[in-house]
C-alpha cells in the first residue's frame, strides 16, 4: 500500500459525504472554469473576427474604450480612405437602441421594445465584401434615404423576420432587404443600415463612432507600415490646427482595453472568487467533520509512531484528492455546459463550445488551492490530537 | 545497585499526576525490563497500570522521574514518534484497526515510519507477519469481516511491523473469549521465544499473569509486589 492509496481509502470511509463534497466542489470549480472559459472565448472570437477581416488598426476617439461611446468626424474617414497606404476602410456609427416589437396602435400607444445593436455603415465599407448574404441582397449607395436594412442571421432568428418585413427603430420603419452573416457576433445579432439614414434619424450628422482599416503592405516590415499609418492618424488636426485626439490601436491592444471585455473578465473573476470562498468553506467543513470523527483513529496513528507531519500530510492529502476529483468533474461539466449553451440561439452567437486548456489548468490550480486552504486548519487540528486521549476510554 | 544500562527499558521513580480531578496516577514507580523478558502488570482498576504503560511507551511524559531505553533517557530524545514507530509495538484492548483497510494494509500502516521504502517490500513483510500470527488466509479481509480474536491477531502483526524489541499490551485479551485469548497468549509466548521480544502486558487475567516471567502488582499508583508468578512469597517493594 502506498501513502496515496491509504489517503484514497480514507475517503471511502464516508462515501456519501465524499460524493457530496466532490459534487459541491465540482459545481464551484465548474462554474469558475465555465465563466473564465466563456470570457476567454468571447475575446478570442472577437480577435478571430479582426484577424479574418485583416484589420490592422481600430480607431476610436481618444479616451474611449468602446465604439458605443466614441465619436469621430466622418470627414476623417473619407480623408483617410484616400491615403495610398490605406487599402480599405470600414467605418460605422454603432448604436444600442430599442426596437419596437410591433406597430403602435394609436398615437398614445407605446409598444413593447427589445434592445438592438444598430450598425450604420458607409457603402464603401470592406465589411460588405466580407459578409455572406443568406437572403435578399446587400445595401448599396443608391439605397440611401430609403431606410432599408439588412439584418443579422441571429437577429432574424430571434425576432422571426425575413426579407420584405419591416422593423421599427427610433419610431422609423425600416424595410428588410437582406439577411447576412459575418464573423462578428454583434453584427450577426443586430441590424445594419446605411450611415446617412441613421445619422439623419438619430440627429448625429457627420459623425461615426469609429473606423477600422487595412494597411497596404508593400515592404518586408509590415509592422512599421502599420505603425506609420497609426502615427499619421494620431497627427490629424482640424482646420484650426487642433489635434483630433484619435487613438488608432492594433486589434489586440483594442481588445485589451475594451471595457466590455474587461467587465466580462472582471465578472468571471468575481464569480470565481465567490465560488472559491464557498469551496474553501465546504472543504473546511468536510475535513473538520472528518477529523473530528476520527479523533481516536488519528490518536492511534500517532501512538504507533506517526509524527505530526504525516498526520498533516494525510489530511491535506485527502483534501487535495477531493479537490482534484472535483476539478476533473467540474472541468468535464463546464465543457459540457458550453456545448449545451451553444445549442441555444439566445446565446450561441456569444459562446463557442469548448474551453481553453489554459483555463482548465487554472481551474485545477484553483481547486488545489481550495484543497490546501480548506484542509490546512483541520490538518493542524488533527496533528494536535493526543494518543493518550485516543486511548483514554480503551 | 541497579543501573539503567542493564535493562532494555528502565523506569526510575516515575510519577504522574492528572490535574483533572487531582489524581496521583503514578507515585514513584521504579521498574526495569530486560531484553526478552515477559512482564505482567496487574492490579485493581484505576491503580495506574495504563498510565504506567503510556509513560513506558513514550506516549506520555512523567511529571517526575525518568524512563530509559537501552540506558538512554527518553526525555533527551527529540523524535519520540520515530522511537515509538521503530522500538515499540503497541497492542490495545479494542484493537484499533483502520476500518477501511484490509488486514494486510492495516499491518503496513506503521511501516510508513519504518525502514522499508519499497511498496513491494512492505506488502511482503505484512504478508509474512500475517502468516506468523496465523492470519495469512484472511489478509484481504477488512476488520468488520473478522472475528474479534482475528482482529487482535492482525493488531499483533501490526505491532510487529517494524520489528520492535519491545511489545506493550494493555489488556490485550480484555475483549476476547477464553479460546481466542489463549491463542493470542500462545502467540505472545512464541514471539518471546522465537524473536527474543520483551513483553509488558497489563492484565486482569490470572492465566495471562501465569505465563509471564514476572508479575508486578500495583495499587494506588505504586508497585506493591514484583515476583515470579509461581512464587507465593512476594518480594515486597518498599515505597
Ligand atoms: N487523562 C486523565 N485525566 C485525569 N485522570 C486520569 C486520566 N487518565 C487516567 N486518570 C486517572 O488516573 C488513575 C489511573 O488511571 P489508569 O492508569 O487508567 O488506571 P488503570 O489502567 O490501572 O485502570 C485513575 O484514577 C484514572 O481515573
Ligand atoms: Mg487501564
Amino acid at each position: 500500500m502506498t501513502f496515496v492509496a491509504f489517503i484514497f481509502k480514507n475517503l471511502t470511509q464516508r462515501p456519501i459525504r465524499t460524493a457530496l463534497t466532490v459534487l459541491g466542489l465540482s459545481v464551484a470549480v465548474g462554474s469558475m472554469v465555465a465563466l473564465m472559459g466563456i470570457a476567454k472565448s468571447f475575446r478570442a472570437a472577437q480577435a478571430a473576427s479582426f484577424e479574418e477581416r485583416g484589420v490592422d488598426l481600430v480607431t476610436l476617439r481618444g479616451g474611449d474604450a468602446i465604439q458605443l461611446t466614441s465619436e469621430v468626424p466622418e470627414w476623417v474617414v473619407h480623408e483617410v480612405s484616400t491615403w495610398p497606404e490605406v487599402k480599405a476602410i470600414d467605418a460605422a456609427l454603432v448604436d444600442m437602441t430599442e426596437m419596437q416589437i410591433r406597430e403602435p396602435r394609436n398615437a398614445d400607444d407605446v409598444p413593447p421594445s427589445k434592445p438592438v445593436i444598430v450598425q450604420a455603415w458607409l457603402p464603401i465599407n470592406f465589411g460588405f465584401g466580407d459578409m455572406d448574404v443568406l437572403e435578399g441582397r446587400k445595401l448599396e449607395a443608391k439605397d440611401e434615404g430609403k431606410y432599408y436594412t439588412m439584418i443579422g442571421n441571429e437577429f432574424a432568428k430571434s425576432v422571426n423576420k425575413k426579407v420584405g418585413d419591416t422593423i421599427t427603430i427610433l419610431q422609423k420603419k425600416f424595410e428588410v432587404v437582406g439577411v447576412f452573416k459575418t464573423s462578428n457576433f454583434t453584427e450577426r445579432g443586430g441590424v445594419l443600415t446605411l450611415l446617412k439614414d441613421y445619422q439623419d434619424l438619430s440627429g448625429r450628422k457627420g459623425v461615426v463612432t469609429g473606423f477600422s482599416l487595412r494597411v497596404n503592405k508593400t515592404t518586408s516590415d509590415p509592422d512599421a507600415e502599420v505603425e506609420a499609418v497609426r502615427q499619421r492618424i494620431m497627427a490629424l488636426t482640424n482646420n484650426k490646427g487642433d489635434s483630433l485626439r484619435l487613438t488608432p490601436q492594433r486589434p489586440e491592444q483594442y481588445l485589451d482595453n475594451a471595457s466590455h471585455l474587461k467587465i466580462t473578465a472582471a465578472m468571471a473573476w468575481m464569480v470565481s472568487a465567490i465560488a472559491m470562498l464557498i469551496g474553501v468553506i465546504s472543504m473546511l467543513n468536510t475535513m473538520a467533520m472528518s477529523v473530528l470523527e476520527r479523533t481516536q483513529e488519528i490518536g492511534i496513528l500517532r501512538a504507533i509512531g506517526w509524527p505530526r507531519r504525516r498526520v498533516v500530510q494525510m489530511v491535506i492529502g485527502e483534501a487535495l484528492l477531493l479537490a482534484l476529483v472535483a476539478a476533473a468533474f467540474g472541468s468535464i461539466g463546464a465543457v459540457g455546459a458550453t456545448h449545451l449553451m451553444s445549442l441555444f440561439p439566445q446565446v450561441n452567437t456569444l459562446i463557442e463550445p469548448g474551453i481553453a486548456v489554459s483555463v482548465l489548468v487554472t481551474g485545477t490550480g484553483f481547486a488545489l488551492l481550495i484543497g490546501l486552504l480548506g484542509g490546512a486548519y483541520p490538518a493542524y487540528r488533527a496533528s494536535r490530537l493526543l494518543p493518550t486521549e485516543a486511548l483514554r476510554h480503551d | 545497585m541497579t543501573n539503567p544500562t542493564d535493562f532494555l527499558l528502565y523506569a526510575d521513580a516515575v510519577a504522574k499526576r492528572y490535574p483533572d480531578g487531582d489524581v496521583r496516577a503514578l507515585n514513584g514507580v521504579t521498574l526495569g525490563v530486560r531484553p526478552g523478558e515477559y512482564v505482567a502488570i496487574t492490579g485493581p482498576s484505576g491503580c495506574g497500570k495504563s498510565t504506567l504503560l503510556n509513560v513506558l511507551g513514550a506516549l506520555d511524559v512523567p511529571d517526575a522521574g525518568a524512563v530509559y531505553f537501552k540506558g538512554e533517557p527518553l526525555a533527551t530524545r527529540r523524535d519520540l514518534d520515530t522511537f515509538r514507530a521503530r522500538q515499540i509495538g503497541f497492542v490495545f484492548q479494542s484493537f484499533f484497526l483502520m476500518p477501511t483497510l484490509t488486514a494486510r494494509e492495516n499491518v503496513q500502516v506503521p511501516m510508513f515510519e519504518g525502514p522499508l521504502t519499497a511498496r513491494a517490500e512492505r506488502v511482503k513483510k505484512a504478508t509474512d507477519l500475517l502468516e506468523l500470527v496465523g492470519m495469512g488466509h484472511r489478509a484481504s479481509h477488512r476488520p468488520k469481516q473478522l472475528s474479534v480474536g482475528e482482529r487482535q491477531r492482525v493488531a499483533l502483526a501490526r505491532a510487529l511491523a517494524n520489528d520492535p524489541p519491545l511489545l506493550l499490551a494493555d489488556e490485550p485479551t480484555g475483549n476476547l473469549d477464553s479460546a481466542n485469548a489463549a491463542k493470542v497468549l500462545d502467540l505472545f509466548a512464541q514471539l518471546q521465544k522465537a524473536r527474543g521480544l520483551a513483553l509488558i502486558v497489563v492484565t486482569h487475567s490470572d492465566e495471562v499473569a501465569a505465563l509471564a516471567d514476572r508479575v508486578i502488582r500495583m495499587r494506588d499508583g505504586q508497585i506493591v509486589s514484583d515476583c515470579a508468578p509461581a512464587t507465593t512469597t512476594a518480594r515486597t517493594v518498599s515505597g
